[in-house]
């Protein structure tokens, strides 16, 4: 009987492990990232398949959010530090229109294209299976960064539940700068 | 004159937003009026552990404050809705501090009747409009619909 509970109290604490192990794993690492083709603020179209062969990185955003405003100047200043290493940056913004999106980031001056999902479905799209399963899909990426490699493959995945929050993206740009490096 | 304050009552809160975790609770004692006189609605809001929502009065103007809107009642009047001071919170990993509530607060309306309302019930339509996050992570804007019931004696 003793070895029957002692049997269940390590299961019990593997399975707690194991799920605490996956919390702070990045998630979809390694995978294809979601195509995507979506207008910008600028008006024009962004395509996913036009930025093979380049680094991508992507922040879901939405004007309201505190998480994306703190992260938004460091973004900039990401931008103009690596877009001269052949680094795209892109804003997501989830379930906004154009205007409101134009007007509240006007302060920011971003001079990267901010895309709009206004339908939320490519926010949705990179939801990763079984994470925080109480949030509608298209919440589960919002403030998280990605970093997307030449051949289109996820690289790097800030998803807030998993890691903490990094407005001045230390982490990020310790990847870039090694994905940078090993080429 | 107030001429009593009944049971506490819960009025729970339909959202047709997506799902997403229940992180307020509102709960409004009933509230008995006699015709022609004035008393305050006192709205007791209680936040889930670990969540907050944005204050008020924010300190951007990009976030999303709570807010409050009441439908207009033929016999009754509302004034200016009192909200309690905010709490300072520090959003992890930036040096941005934000205005907020968390835990029970309270919200207070006050009102006015009519000479001439109707003695019995009377319900107010109600909208309570807010933002919420957790250390890590923010939710979606959120409007829960909710009523608050005024007896006339």
């Amino acid at each position: 009987m003793k070895s029957i509970v002692k049997s269940l109290v390590l299961i019990a604490y593997l399975d707690l492990s194991l799920a605490a192990g996956a919390q702070q794993d990045q998630p979809m690492i390694g995978q294809m990232a979601p195509s995507f083709t979506l207008k910008a603020v600028d008006g024009k179209t962004y395509s996913s398949d036009q930025l093979r062969g380049k680094y991508v990185v992507i922040h879901f955003a939405a004007t309201w959010c505190p998480f994306c405003n703190a992260e938004a100047p460091y973004l900039q200043e990401l931008y103009k530090s690596y877009r001269d290493k052949g680094v795209e940056v892109f804003i997501v913004d989830v379930k906004e229109d154009k205007a409101l999106v134009e007007k509240s980031f006007a302060r920011f001056n971003f001079s990267f294209p901010v895309l709009l999902d206004e339908d939320g479905s490519i926010s949705t799209k990179y939801a990763p299976e079984g994470v925080q399963p109480d949030l509608a899909r298209h919440e589960v990426p919002l403030a998280s960064n990605l970093i997307i490699d030449k051949e289109g493959k996820i690289r790097f995945y800030s998803l807030l539940n998993t890691i903490s929050f990094d407005a001045k993206l230390t982490k990020l740009k310790e990847k870039l700068d090694s994905l940078l490096n090993s080429k | 004159m107030i001429r009593g304050i009944g049971i506490l009552t819960v009025f729970l809160l339909a959202g047709k937003q997506p799902a997403s975790p229940d992180v307020l609770k509102i709960t409004i004692p009933e509230i008995v009026v006699v015709a022609g006189e004035s008393s305050v609605i006192k709205m007791e809001v209680e936040i889930k552990k670990g969540y907050h929502i944005q204050a008020n009065k924010v300190n951007d103007d990009l976030l999303i404050p709570t807010t409050l809107e009441i439908a207009k009642d033929e016999g009754i009047t509302t004034g200016r809705q009192e909200f309690p001071p905010a709490k300072k919170f520090k959003l992890e990993g930036s040096d941005n501090l934000l205005d907020v509530y968390d835990g029970n607060f309270e919200i207070r309306i006050p009102f006015k009747t009519t000479k001439k309302i109707s003695k019995g019930q009377h319900i107010l339509d109600a909208k309570l409009h807010y933002q919420a996050c957790d250390h890590r992570t923010c939710l979606f804007p959120k409007t829960i619909g909710f009523s608050i019931t005024v007896k006339v004696a």
